[in-house]
């Protein structure tokens, strides 16, 4: 596993892309109940519950191939997260464990400039399967905003948060499974549950996350679901949220219209570069070097390795 | 959430300006540009710390939406405010005063003394965008939007 340390300061790091490594692809070519791939008329195609069939092209999950993207895109580093919303985690224990020790050990295996999150098996969240997983160079621990979107899910997680804490190793909350109505067009999960799952972790984590794990970094991917941009209203309502160094946004999807509007709500400094690739393909935002710089390199830095990090001179 | 007056923004810096023990550990002397260090920010307002060596100097600048006040807390700063068809009016902030600004201020700040300057900044609402103002050789005065990262988030951080 390719460890991201203090000294890559000044290399632009992509918090958040996915890659299914040749174990998981396996594991989920052999299953016969979604998520499944199958091979059709037109090529692979994956298949999870409740949702029609969508076609894979396995050339994005190939790491030669991503890791050449990755240096025209001028990433020094990539973090691979788990495809949560895939439902893998979810599934009961003896189903879920193949398919999440073929991510780890496949990702796990992954040249640079790769390293990855870990995955938590919702069906009894464990820290000591997640603790030699953070000794092996894992980045921390990624999991579904529905499992974080209450008292109960924060509680259940606890656990798990409390060994990342301890270890100093931050926490990526990531949109979760989501069934469209037949006929949606493609984008309708992403539009509709995505940001309201996340909307609702963002205040789950303002309500009662934070108060449990004071100590914990946690990324939020896609701006939290533009959660941060309701505070007016958070505060119309009798609520209040002060200044959280300890939370990060990744950018993932958004372009410079909602990341300025972050930027003006709660400043640079939180927000860090997730391109979501090969979902989406990573475009360059237009709000000059100095915003670059920061969401690129420093805020990556500090939401992965913790301690403030001086730049060069 | 309510946006600081310039008396409430001067206040405020004046009594962080009073306060060392919450900013001296943050004040770098010796780097070639200012060194920026954000002390507090919330819904309303942002504070900074800056310390100013060489001769660094911001250029003219505008502050957009957010009004401002700096209190010098070590050594002296220049201030000059644009004047259109005329030298710019020249103000010298020393250690111990403080001066405050609207949104619709334009200004240039720099030091220009062999001894460092140290400055307590604060803004209201927290800054965003900023103007950056050059004149073209024929004196054609161009505005320039940029993030408040250009600012106080510079690519290379002293």
């Amino acid at each position: 596993m390719n460890r991201i340390t203090s000294t890559d300061v000044g290399t632009s790091i992509d918090i958040h892309q996915h890659l299914w490594p040749e174990p998981l692809l396996r594991v989920l070519e052999r299953r016969r109940e979604p998520p499944m791939l199958v091979r059709g008329g037109e090529g692979w195609a994956l298949r999870l519950a409740g949702e029609t069939e969508a076609l894979v092209d396995l050339d994005d999950h190939d790491p030669d191939r991503r890791a050449a993207l990755a240096g025209a895109d001028g990433f020094g580093r990539v973090l691979i997260a788990p495809s949560v919303p895939l439902g893998i985690e979810a599934l009961p224990a003896g189903e879920a464990e193949p398919l999440l020790a073929a991510y780890h050990e496949g990702v796990a295996a992954l040249p640079a400039p790769f390293g990855a999150w870990a995955a938590v098996g919702l069906a009894a969240p464990d820290p000591a399967a997640l603790a030699p997983l953070l000794d092996d160079g894992f980045a921390g621990a990624c999991v579904s905003a529905g499992a974080l979107d209450s008292q109960a899910g924060c509680e259940r997680l606890g656990p798990v948060l409390e060994l990342l804490e301890r270890r100093d190793r931050p926490l990526l909350i990531h949109p979760g499974p989501a069934a469209a109505p037949r006929d949606a067009p493609s984008w309708w999960s992403a539009l509709t549950s995505y940001v309201a799952s996340m909307h609702t972790a963002w205040y789950a984590f303002i309500a009662w996350g934070r108060r449990a794990h004071p100590r914990l970094r946690v990324c939020f991917a896609m701006l939290a679901g533009l959660a941060p941009l309701h505070r007016e209203r958070l505060t119309a309502r009798g609520g209040s949220t002060g200044a959280d160094a300890g939370v990060f946004l990744d950018v993932s999807s958004y372009g410079e219209r909602a990341v300025d509007a972050m930027v003006r709500e709660i400043g640079v400094d939180q927000l860090v570069l997730g391109s979501d690739r090969p979902v989406i393909a990573h475009r360059e935002l237009a709000l000059g070097d100095a915003v670059r710089a920061a969401i690129h390199e420093r805020n990556p830095q500090r939401l992965l390795c913790g301690a403030r990090v001086e730049a060069p001179a | 959430m309510s946006v600081l007056d310039r008396a409430e923004l001067r206040a405020l810096v004046a009594r962080i300006a009073a306060e060392p023990a919450s900013w001296r550990d943050l004040v770098r002397h010796g780097t070639p540009e200012r060194h920026f260090e954000q002390l507090w920010r919330d819904d309303d307002v942002d504070v900074w710390v800056i310390t100013w060596t060489n001769g660094n100097d911001t250029g003219f600048h505008d502050h957009d939406v957010s009004g401002g006040a700096v209190a010098v807390v070590e050594g002296e700063l220049i201030e000059e405010r644009l004047v259109l068809g005329g030298p710019a009016r020249r103000l010298r902030h020393r250690a111990g005063e403080t001066f405050d600004f609207d949104a619709s201020h334009v200004h240039r700040m720099h030091q220009d003394s062999a001894a460092p300057a140290v400055s307590i900044h604060a803004y209201s609402p927290p800054l965003w965008r900023m103007g950056a103002y050059s004149v073209e050789a024929d004196g054609t005065l161009r505005r320039e939007s940029i993030s408040y990262a250009e600012e106080l988030r510079p690519v290379v951080a002293a």
